[in-house]
C-alpha cells in the first residue's frame, strides 16, 4: 500500500473521531421535566417569569442570583446562578440555560439572554453571563 | 418633487444610493468584459473595457464611503444607519469606528478593500490580469448586491446604507400621534430622530477603530489566491499559478492572522468575559478560513519545490476563500442565535448569503471536474524522510483542526439542515480547548522537526540525532516553565503542546541562526515558526494557569446545598468603599468614582504589603462603566499590565452609579435626606470624648465660636458655634465642623456630612451646664455604603501571545519579500 493512502487512511479515522466526538459532547435542548430526569447537563430555553422574585443582593452574596423561569412546555423552575446578575435582565426576552437540576432547584452554569432593543422591535441584541471564567 | 418632510436632507442618500448602483453594475460590467478579454485574448479592447469598468466601480466603493461618512459625521439622523450607529456625543474616532459598526459598513469595507486589490492587480498581474480579474470582479459584484437595497419581485436584495429612518422604521406605528397628526409626522425629525442611538459603549474602544479594517483587508484579499487557483484551471496555466499567488496568500495569511489577534486583545481589554478567546461561533468564523488558508500555504511551498501535491494546494486555496464566505454567512444570516453571543441577527439576507457561498462553490467544483484529469500528479511515493511529506502532514492536520470547528460552529446549520435539536457542548470552552490541543500539539511538533529534512530525500541517521537532542532539551526547558508558572496542574495534553511549542523555537532558533550565516531566505519561516510557537506558549500559559483572585470566601448563608455545589467559582467579591480587602497578595481597595460622561470610573487601589507593613507597591486600576439610558449598563475592566503577567480588574455591578446619571435632579429635602441613614444617635460629649462608631471613632477636639456659617451674613445678636471634629474610619482621617446657631431665640444647626465614612454629623444641642455637647450621629446602613462587585483575574506571560504575533507578522513579511525576490529574478 502507498504511504498517501495509509495517510489518507488515518485522516479519515480522525475525521470521523472528530464528529463522534462532537457528536458525544454535543448536549440537548430540554425542559425542566428532562432535567429531573437527568444527570447530565442540558440547555434549556425559556423565559423568565417577571412577576417572581428575582433574587441578587450584592450586599448578602455577591455570587448568587436566583430567578423563575418558565420552559417552553410552560413549566416553571427555581434557577440558581451562581455570579452577578448579567445586566438588563429583568429586560430578556428569552432565556437560554446550560446546567442541571439540584432538588427542586436548577443550577445553571451558563446563561444566554435575548433583549428586545428598546427601539427597534424587530431586532435583539444578544448578551451572555458566564459563570465561570474561561479556562483550560 | 416636493418632500413635505422637514429638515431631511436627501441629496447624500440619493448620491450613495446612485454610487451603489454604480458600484453594482460597474463590477459586473467589468467581470464580463475580463471574461471575454480571458476568453479572446487578441482583443485588446475588452481588456481595456475591463478596466474601465473596475476603475469605475472603485470610484463608486469610494463614493458610497464618502456619502456615508458625510451623513455619519453630519449626524444626519433622518438616515436610519446613521440613526442606528452615530450619536452626536461620540467623539471623532469612534464615528469613524461607527461606519463599521453594522453590516452595511463592515460588506463596504470588505468591497473597498477588494476594490484597492484589483487596481493593485491591474497594475502588477500582467499575463494573469483578465482572468483574475474576471473572478474578483464577480466576487465585487456579489458583494454590491449585499448593498444595493432595491426591491426586486417582492424582496428585497441586500440592505442600504442609505435607507431613511422613516423607511426603516414604521413611525406612525411607533409614535402613534404621527398617525393623525399629518404636521407633525412631517416634521417627524424635530420630534423623535434629534439624536443617533450611539454605539454600544463596548465598541467605543480603539482597538474597534482599527480591528474591524484589517480583518475585513484579510478577508478581502483571500480572494486573490482563489482567483488565481481558478485562473489556472481555466486557462490551463495549471502550474504556473502557484508562484505569483503564493506572496499574495502570505499576504492574506498575515493580515487576517493580524486581524483574529487584534480582536482577542479586544476581548481582553474591554469585554467581560475574562480572557481573550472563547471559541464563541464568530471568532470561529474568522480563523476557520485562516487555518485552511496556512494549511494551502504550506503545499503551495511544497509543489514549487518538489513537484508533488499540486491538487491538494489548489483544492486548499480554493476552499479557504469559500469558507471565508461560509464564514460570513454564519456570522451574519442570524443562523447562531441562540449560540454566539455577538452574531449579527439576520437583516433578510438568508438566502442571499447562501448564494453567495453556492456560487463560489459551484465555480470551483464544477472548474475542478472539469479539469480533473489533466491536472498535473506524480505518481512517485514522497519519501518518509523528506520536508515535504511532512509539511503536507502538517497541512492536512491544520485542515482537520479547521473541520472540527466547522462541524462544532455549524451545530445550528445541522438542525436547520437535518431538522435534529442538537445543543453545542455545555462546556465549549472545554471541548474545543481538548480537541484543538490535539491537533495543536502535532502542529507545533511538525514546524519543529521538519526543520531538520531536506526537500526530496534526508538522511535518516542524522535526521533522527538532531531530531531526538532537540526534543529532549525542549522537554527539560518545558520542565521548570511548567513547574513554576503552575501549569504542571493542567490536562498532560496542554503540557505537550508545551513541550511542542517550545521544541519549535529551539528548532526554528537553529535555522535563523544559520540563516543570519547566509542562508538568509529561509528566515522568514523562521522567525513566524518562532512567533507561532510564541503564541501557543503565551496561550497555554495565561489561559491556562490564570487565577482569579477575587475568589469570594465569605460564604453566606443560602443555604449548606448551595455552597456545597461543587466547583462552585464564587469570583465575585463585594467592595465597600474605603474598606480594604486582602486578595492574594493584595490589599484591594475602592477608593471613589471618577466621572467623565459618559463613562464613570471606579477607583480601586491594589497595594502590595510586605510582612513589616511597609507598602511595596501601590497603584490604581481604574474599570469603568456606562450607564447607557438605552443599553442599561456596560461595564469595561481595566487591566494592570506588568511585563510578565497582567492584572484583570472588572466591576460587574454597584451602587453608585445609575443609569440617567447626570441628570438627576439636585436639592433634596432634609427629610429625604436621613432616610438613607440609620436612626441617628445622639451622644453627649465634652471636649476630648470620643464617639464610636461602626467604621471608627469620632473625637470631639475643640469647640469655638464661627464667624462665619456658609452664605448666611452674621450679625451681632447671632451666635453660632462650631464643633471641631475628627473622624477616623477605614484608617483614614477627616475633619468636619458641624454648627449649632442661635439667631432671634431660635435654634438651628447646619450638619455636616463625611460622605466616604457614611457618616452626617449635627450639632444638636448645647449642654452648659454639664459642660457638654450634644453630637447626633447618622450611620449610613451598611446597603446604603457605596460598594462595587467586582472581579480580578491574574493572567501571566500573556506578553508571549502578543508578542509572538508580532513575530509571526515579521516572519511572514520577510517570505513576502523573498517570494516576491524569487519572482522578480524567476
Amino acid at each position: 500500500m502507498k504511504k498517501s493512502s495509509i495517510f489518507g487512511l488515518v485522516v479519515i479515522a480522525i475525521a470521523i473521531a472528530v464528529i463522534i466526538s462532537v457528536y458525544s459532547n454535543s448536549s440537548t435542548y430540554g425542559s425542566f421535566k428532562d432535567a429531573s430526569n437527568t444527570n447530565s447537563e442540558l440547555h434549556i430555553v425559556g423565559h423568565l417569569n417577571k412577576n417572581k422574585q428575582l433574587l441578587y443582593d450584592a450586599t448578602k452574596d455577591a455570587n448568587y442570583f436566583s430567578f423563575y423561569m418558565k420552559d417552553n412546555k410552560g413549566e416553571e423552575c427555581k434557577v440558581v446562578f451562581t455570579g452577578a446578575k448579567p445586566q438588563d435582565f429583568e429586560r430578556s426576552e428569552q432565556i437560554v440555560l446550560t446546567g442541571q437540576m439540584k432538588g427542586n432547584e436548577f443550577h445553571a452554569t451558563h446563561i444566554l439572554m435575548k433583549c428586545p432593543s428598546k427601539y427597534t422591535q424587530d431586532k435583539v441584541e444578544i448578551t451572555e453571563a458566564r459563570a465561570k471564567q474561561a479556562s483550560i | 418633487m416636493d418632500n413635505p418632510f422637514k429638515g431631511e436632507h436627501l441629496l447624500p442618500g440619493h448620491l450613495g444610493q446612485f454610487f451603489t448602483i454604480l458600484a453594482f453594475g460597474s463590477s459586473l460590467f467589468a467581470a464580463i468584459s475580463y471574461y471575454f478579454a480571458t476568453n479572446n485574448p487578441t482583443d485588446t479592447s475588452w481588456k481595456r473595457v475591463g478596466r474601465m469598468g473596475a476603475r469605475i466601480n472603485m470610484i463608486a466603493v469610494v463614493g458610497i464611503g464618502a456619502c456615508l461618512y458625510y451623513i455619519i459625521i453630519n449626524h444626519l439622523f433622518e438616515y436610519y444607519y446613521a440613526w442606528e450607529h452615530s450619536s452626536r456625543a461620540l467623539p471623532t474616532h469612534y464615528i469613524i469606528s461607527s461606519f463599521w459598526d453594522g453590516q452595511e459598513g463592515s460588506f463596504w469595507l470588505w468591497t473597498f478593500w477588494q476594490g484597492v486589490l484589483s487596481n493593485i492587480l491591474i497594475w502588477k498581474a500582467k499575463s494573469w490580469e483578465s482572468p483574475v480579474l474576471a473572478v474578483i470582479s464577480l466576487s465585487q459584484a456579489i458583494v454590491a448586491t449585499m448593498l444595493v437595497g432595491v426591491e426586486i419581485l417582492g424582496s428585497r436584495i441586500g440592505t442600504s446604507p442609505f435607507i431613511l429612518l422613516r423607511e426603516a422604521i414604521d413611525l406612525k406605528k411607533e409614535v402613534p400621534i404621527f398617525a393623525t397628526n399629518a404636521e407633525m409626522y412631517h416634521s417627524y425629525l424635530t420630534y423623535v430622530a434629534k439624536d443617533g442611538n450611539g454605539m454600544n459603549p463596548l465598541l467605543q474602544n480603539y482597538w474597534m477603530v482599527i480591528h474591524p479594517p484589517t480583518l475585513f483587508l484579510g478577508f478581502a484579499s483571500m480572494v486573490v489566491p482563489f482567483a488565481y487557483a481558478i485562473a489556472g484551471l481555466w486557462q490551463k496555466r495549471y502550474t504556473e499559478w502557484i508562484k505569483p499567488a503564493l506572496s499574495y496568500s502570505l499576504f492574506a495569511m498575515m493580515v487576517l492572522g493580524t486581524g483574529i489577534i487584534m480582536g482577542a486583545f479586544w476581548a481582553y481589554e474591554s469585554l467581560s468575559f475574562g480572557g481573550f478567546w472563547a471559541w464563541d461561533p464568530v471568532e470561529n468564523a474568522s480563523i476557520i478560513p485562516w487555518l485552511i488558508l496556512v494549511g494551502a500555504v504550506h503545499v503551495m511551498i511544497v509543489y514549487k519545490n518538489t513537484k508533488h501535491s499540486y491538487i491538494t494546494a489548489t483544492i486548499l486555496t480554493l476552499t479557504s476563500f469559500v469558507l471565508v464566505l461560509y464564514a460570513s454567512f454564519l456570522t451574519r444570516s442570524g443562523v447562531l442565535g441562540d449560540t454566539s453571543v455577538h452574531a449579527f441577527t439576520d437583516a433578510g439576507m438568508f438566502w442571499h448569503l447562501v448564494a453567495d457561498v453556492v456560487i463560489f462553490l459551484v465555480l470551483a467544483v464544477v472548474l475542478l471536474v472539469i479539469r480533473w484529469k489533466e491536472l498535473p500528479r506524480t505518481n512517485k511515493d514522497e519519501e518518509t524522510y523528506s520536508r515535504e511529506f511532512w509539511m503536507f502532514v502538517g497541512a492536512i492536520f491544520l485542515c482537520l483542526s479547521c473541520f472540527h470547528l466547522v462541524v462544532v460552529s455549524s451545530i445550528p446549520v445541522w438542525n436547520l439542515m437535518f431538522g435534529t435539536k442538537l445543543a453545542p457542548p455545555t462546556d465549549p470552552v472545554k471541548h474545543y480547548n481538548i480537541v484543538q490541543a490535539s491537533f495543536a500539539v502535532v502542529v507545533t511538533l511538525l514546524t519543529g522537526f521538519t526543520q531538520f529534512l531536506k526537500y526530496k530525500k534526508t538522511d535518516s541517521a542524522k535526521f533522527f540525532i538532531s531530531t531526538v537532542v532537540y526534543l529532549v532539551v525542549a522537554a527539560l526547558i518545558t520542565l521548570p516553565i511548567i513547574y513554576f508558572t503552575g501549569a504542571n496542574k493542567l490536562q498532560f495534553v496542554f503540557i505537550l503542546i508545551m513541550v511542542g511549542a517550545i521544541y519549535s523555537v529551539l528548532a526554528n532558533g537553529k535555522v535563523l541562526i544559520d540563516s543570519l550565516k547566509g542562508k538568509f531566505k529561509l528566515a522568514g519561516s523562521a522567525v513566524a515558526h518562532i512567533g507561532f510557537g510564541l503564541i501557543m506558549i503565551g496561550a497555554l500559559i495565561s489561559a491556562g494557569t490564570s487565577k482569579v483572585i477575587s475568589e469570594n470566601t465569605s460564604g453566606q448563608d443560602f443555604g449548606a446545598d448551595f455552597v456545597k455545589v461543587k466547583n462552585n467559582p464564587r469570583e465575585n467579591i463585594i467592595l465597600y468603599k474605603n474598606a480594604p480587602v486582602v486578595m492574594g497578595k493584595y490589599t484591594v481597595t475602592y477608593v471613589g468614582d471618577s466621572i467623565a460622561a459618559p463613562n464613570h470610573y471606579f477607583k480601586v487601589n491594589y497595594k502590595i504589603i510586605d510582612a513589616a507593613g511597609k507598602v511595596t507597591e501601590e497603584f490604581l486600576l481604574k474599570p469603568n462603566a456606562q450607564a447607557n439610558a438605552k443599553m442599561g449598563l456596560i461595564a469595561t475592566p481595566d487591566t494592570k499590565h506588568y511585563l510578565f503577567s497582567d492584572l484583570y480588574t472588572h466591576v460587574n455591578m454597584s451602587n453608585a452609579i445609575a443609569v440617567g446619571e447626570g441628570t438627576e435632579a439636585a436639592g433634596h429635602d432634609e427629610a429625604d435626606d436621613d432616610k438613607k441613614y440609620e436612626a441617628p444617635i445622639p451622644y453627649e460629649v465634652a471636649v476630648g470624648d470620643t464617639i464610636r462608631f461602626r467604621d471608627g471613632y469620632v473625637v470631639l477636639s475643640s469647640i469655638g465660636k464661627v464667624d462665619k456659617v456658609q452664605d448666611i451674613t452674621l450679625n451681632d445678636k447671632d451666635v453660632a458655634i462650631g464643633a471641631k471634629l475628627h473622624v477616623v474610619a477605614n484608617s483614614k482621617t477627616y475633619d468636619a465642623e458641624p454648627i449649632y446657631m442661635i439667631r432671634n431665640n431660635n435654634a438651628f444647626d447646619f450638619a455636616r456630612k463625611v460622605e466616604d465614612a457614611g457618616l452626617k454629623l449635627r450639632f444638636t444641642k448645647v449642654l452648659p451646664q454639664k459642660g457638654k455637647v450634644e453630637i447626633t450621629l447618622y450611620q449610613q446602613p451598611e446597603s446604603a455604603k457605596k460598594w462595587i462587585v467586582m472581579r480580578a483575574i491574574q493572567f501571566p506571560d500573556i506578553n508571549f501571545l502578543w508578542s509572538g504575533t508580532i513575530i509571526m507578522v515579521i516572519g511572514i513579511l520577510l517570505s513576502i519579500f523573498r517570494r516576491n525576490k524569487e519572482l522578480k529574478t524567476a
